[in-house]
């Protein structure tokens, strides 16, 4: 126990950096949002921007076209901006790949020689993962509240609390999803960029058919294979409620896919 | 531990990579308080029988044991008992020195002697400012003394040293070879490969041959260099023509003339003595056999 501690301390330690710097830029994007919606809110631009829109792509969008083009939908947009999913999975796939990289550096025969179960290995990038997350998610929510807190202009109505938590809640476990991927993936590979590209592309790859599912019907028939399928945020924005199966099917993933992990890892040659 | 147990005992391991066979049926006792040489050739085996004892690599088949305990059900209880300096390794460059010994050492069981520590690092020249700076500034040779170290640093029963010299200097290598011969002293057992047959020549107490991922030969260092032959070279005050003479058998001539024999002996100098006592030696050179001359040969021949 206190060795696998030690496995995840020194994780941590290593990585603090890069997350904490992704965590000040996402929480300084949310407020930058922030200070955006209460510009357009000022000059009262919500309704040219909502007419500069073409019909068809509103009436594409529903009523969630309506909730985005108002001064809460743009605070939120950092939920599900595609720069911030992308870091935020690039992060986790960064993270979840460590056992990869540690045997293609031969750090793991260092590690592997002293008394230490190899589960820990696959328990620590669970660790450094979820932990990361929460972190990161935190300053994204702290930087929402910075600029709800200061930066609101006199009657907007801001996102509320419970819809915020909502969407970071859902971007969460979508993220310890590919994290769940990139875990098994580097579990039998011995080379981290291997690792990661090969989940860095199935993450664009389900990505873009999720996409284009929602344009393309007989795209619908396989785009359940995505886990970003599982993480509506409009639904969320429009006031709907997360659904528990997308964030049990994402979860259920995430779960699997580090039991896998775990597994693999133990049998497998270092 | 009773010293009747083999430090490290393996029984007829195998272990193929698809049709590569990497290790062959391997049988060997290593016997606990020696320093055991584990040489061969580059691809002999010698790295993937090193780490099928850490449980870094699974066998395919056969078992191996260190003090008594299996490599792979109990490997936990084997890895706390070994101190393994990986032939080829990578310490992460953002981390120093000193964290990385200290991160090392918090994965071992037993409490590491600080005492202990500080004094491989003096042994090692290796100052506290020099730990203290990230590992990416490091020279190859320091690493390999960042690696000694962490081998060393719980002062194991058993020590697998896999190419330890490699990279390290002369001054380096002699401190090591203290330290080895030190932690033998203590009652360590030692099990290292390597190249240097010079080396091992000085530090083993006894040797395995690995060709092919089979062994070749086991024996004791000096065993071994009874088998080899001693060259002797025979200076003579007046001419004496070495094509009339019979030499007794495991005698041969190499590059001789009149006025001086090069000879190759096999065995004892008793015979060769006694004919030169009739002739008119001058002086009389011999030279004593290396290792070399005996495990090229194990090198070289093919399996056949």
């Amino acid at each position: 126990m206190k060795a696998g501690l030690a496995l995840i301390v020194n994780s941590l330690k290593r990585v603090r950096f890069l997350v904490l710097t992704l965590g000040v830029l996402l929480c300084g994007f949310q407020v930058l949002l922030s200070l955006v919606a209460a510009s357009i809110q000022r000059s009262r631009g919500f309704d040219d921007l909502y007419s500069l829109v073409p019909d068809f792509f509103r009436q594409l969008m529903g009523p969630a076209f309506t909730a985005l083009m108002s001064y809460s939908g743009i605070v939120c947009v950092g939920y599900f901006h595609i720069a911030v999913m992308g870091s935020l999975v690039g992060l986790v796939i960064a993270l979840a790949t460590e056992p990869a990289a540690e045997i293609e550096k031969g750090f793991m025969d260092l590690v592997l020689s002293r008394p230490l179960a190899r589960g820990w290995v696959i328990m620590r990038s669970l660790a450094v993962v979820l932990i990361s997350t929460i972190l990161v998610l935190a300053l994204m929510m702290l930087g929402t509240w910075i600029g709800q807190r200061w930066l609101s202009p006199e009657g907007a109505v801001g996102p509320s609390a419970h819809l915020i938590r909502s969407l970071a809640l859902n971007l969460g476990v979508l993220i310890l999803c590919w994290a769940g991927v990139a875990v098994v993936i580097s579990s039998f590979s011995r080379r981290r960029a291997v690792a990661g590209a090969l989940t860095g592309l199935l993450a664009l790859t389900t990505f873009l058919l999720d996409y284009v599912a929602r344009a393309w019907s007989p795209a619908e028939k396989v785009a359940w294979l995505s886990p970003f399928r599982y993480y509506n945020p409009l639904d969320i924005v429009t006031g709907l409620p997360v659904h528990t199966r997308n964030l049990w099917i994402l979860g259920s993933v995430t779960v699997v896919g580090f039991a896998l992990a775990l597994v693999q890892f133990s049998r497998r040659d270092i | 531990m009773p010293a009747s147990i083999s430090a490290i005992s393996l029984n007829s391991l195998s272990k193929r990579y698809g049709k590569l066979v990497a290790v062959k049926d391997l049988s060997l006792e290593v016997r606990q308080g020696e320093v055991f040489g584990f040489l061969g050739l580059n691809g002999a085996g010698k790295t993937t029988t090193i780490r099928i004892l850490l449980d870094l690599l699974r066998p395919t088949s056969g078992s191996a044991q260190v003090l008594g305990h299996n490599c792979q059900s109990e490997s936990r209880t084997v890895r706390s008992l070994a101190g393994y300096l990986p032939g080829e390794f990578g310490f992460y460059g953002d981390m120093s020195g000193s964290a990385t010994l200290e991160f090392l050492a918090r994965l071992c069981k037993q409490k590491i002697d600080s005492h202990y520590r500080v004094q491989l690092e003096e042994r090692l020249e290796f100052p506290r400012s020099d730990l203290r700076r990230k590992i990416r500034e490091y020279s190859t040779g320091m690493k390999r003394k960042l690696g000694l170290i962490q081998a060393f640093q719980s002062d194991p029963a058993l020590l697998i040293l896999d190419e330890p010299t490699e990279g390290l200097d002369p001054l380096m290598q002699e401190s090591f070879y203290e330290l080895l011969s030190e932690a033998k002293n203590r009652g360590r057992t030692v099990f290292m490969s390597s190249h240097v047959l010079s080396e091992v020549e000085r530090v083993c107490d006894r040797i395995a041959v690995i060709r092919q991922g089979e062994i070749v030969v086991v024996s004791e260092v000096e065993e071994v260099k009874k088998l080899a032959a001693r060259k002797v070279r025979v200076e003579f005050s007046e001419d004496c023509d070495f094509r009339s003479r019979e030499l007794p058998a495991g005698h041969e001539f190499i590059d001789s003339n009149l006025r001086t024999w090069n000879l190759r002996v096999y065995g004892s100098l008793g015979q060769l003595v006694s004919l030169l006592g009739e002739l008119p030696v001058r002086d009389l050179e011999v030279e004593e056999p290396h290792l070399e001359d005996v495990l090229m040969k194990y090198y070289r021949e093919d399996g056949e």
